[in-house]
């Protein structure tokens, strides 16, 4: 109706029929509904809104003939128009928040456990969430593979060596056998080459599957409602 | 053998001091390479300790935000205030985070709370610093960007002289999209309660709006 330039012309003869509304709408339709509330043609008043914001050609005939439906919408189409240039408007640049944050995290990271790396002189040590973040992004590098989480705890045979215990996602394009002998031996290779830590186990478990179209982020998901 | 082709262990002292080798850029690649992942698996990776993770999420999701604070509180510096306080509770809070659950509703409903909270002490709200300029299409004509800007203050402010539960819940529906469960979720309301308030706060706004019809 108003919103979709849809607004009943005046000369348009008012009915009830959208009296029959009164019967309880579809539980999808529920969903949707803002307001229980019912006009005085039996109508939900939330019914009516929706109508009035429904793509042209879609909205219910009777609820656009309705002289009740009609006023229970009039000043939507303003709202909207005004909502609508709000939603536009609202895109504040944040980049100076957005490093105040990191930064006030990045103070008072924690560190975790620190863990003995393998020299000679049993002196050095790293923090396993250090250590963690280097096995993620070796694993990382593993084409089709995406690391959750990675834990790292001593082996039984002593504290020198340890296991990691690491979690991807993965995509099903290839045997997710070799996917994870991949992400083993980027593992392996990261610890020995680039951290020097003796690690004598690592378990590899494939929880999810990465789907290729996936569009990251929340916002993008709620942003098709 | 194997600690002779580790860069991080021992340092030798009998090599003449050289220049380090050129370093990649760690920062940047570990963005690019983070860029891609959803937000359960840089939560998982936050709740990690991994502060690289946890910087992709700020930046993912501070714009809506600090949006989201904006018309709730109706300044800026506060808005700020609130999204920043609520970012680093999220960081502390993060070993309680369940996987599986949206980061993106679990912060709404920090912040959220955190504005609401702010509201419900007794200060007044400055409406004079509440409207925003709305971005003008270069295609309009003056007089009708003029209109949309007054219609869109006078939204703005009609916003604010809402009761601040039913407030949320228009924003977070009209302004952000989020699906009726969400909001009862972000408010810790039942869904009815939030189709009520939301049927409320649309009636007081097309009120509100009557003189741009």
């Amino acid at each position: 109706m108003a919103l979709n330039g849809r607004y009943p012309h005046s000369d348009e003869q008012p009915e009830s029929a959208c009296a029959t509304r009164a019967t309880p709408p579809l539980p999808g339709d529920t969903e949707r509904l803002a307001g229980a509330e019912l006009l005085p043609c039996g109508c939900p008043l939330g019914h009516a809104w929706e109508q009035a914001r429904a793509p042209a050609g879609t909205a219910d005939p009777s609820s656009i003939r309705c002289p009740c439906c009609r006023k229970a919408i009039e000043g939507l189409a303003a709202l909207d128009r005004a909502t609508r240039a709000l939603r536009t408007a609202e895109h504040p640049d944040t980049r100076s928040l957005a490093d105040r944050v990191i930064n006030a995290v990045r103070a008072e990271v924690r560190l975790g456990a620190l863990l003995m790396l393998n020299d000679p002189g049993r002196d050095l040590r790293i923090a396993e969430s250090a250590a963690a973040k280097v096995l993620r992004r070796a694993a990382d590098t593993v084409p089709g593979t995406r690391t959750a989480s990675c834990r790292l705890s001593p082996s039984k045979s002593g504290h020198i060596a340890h296991i990691v215990a690491i979690t991807v996602a993965a995509k099903l394009d290839k045997p997710l056998r070799e996917q994870a002998e991949a992400v083993r031996q980027a593992v392996l290779h990261a610890a020995e080459h680039v951290l020097g830590l003796a690690v004598t186990t690592v378990d590899v478990n494939v929880n999810a599957v990465l789907e290729p179209s996936r569009v990251p982020g929340a916002r993008s998901e709620m942003s098709d409602r | 053998m194997r600690n002779q082709t580790s860069p991080y262990l021992a340092p030798r002292t009998d090599l003449p001091i050289r220049p380090p080798p050129p370093v990649p850029a760690l920062d940047a690649t570990a963005e690019d390479a983070l860029s891609d992942l959803d937000d359960s698996v840089l939560a998982v990776r936050a709740r990690e300790d991994d502060d690289d993770a946890f910087a992709i999420l700020v930046n993912r999701h501070s714009s809506h935000l600090l949006a989201l604070a904006q018309h709730l509180l109706g300044n800026r510096a506060d808005a700020e205030d609130a999204v920043q306080e609520a970012f680093l509770s999220a960081w502390r809070q993060l070993p309680e985070f369940r996987h599986g659950a949206s980061f993106g509703t679990w912060m709404y409903r920090i912040v959220t709370n955190r504005c609401l909270n702010v509201l419900r002490r007794p200060r007044p709200v400055p409406l004079d610093t509440v409207a925003e300029p709305t971005a003008a299409d270069p295609r309009s004509s003056p007089p009708r960007v003029a209109e949309t800007d007054a219609a869109t203050t006078a939204l703005v402010e009609a916003l604010m002289e809402l009761r601040p539960e039913l407030r949320a819940c228009w924003v977070l529906r009209e302004l952000h999209g989020l699906h009726y469960n969400e909001i009862a979720h972000v408010l810790g309301a039942s869904e009815q309660t939030v189709r009520g308030r939301l049927s409320r706060a649309r009636r007081a706004l097309m009120e509100a709006m009557r003189p741009w019809r």
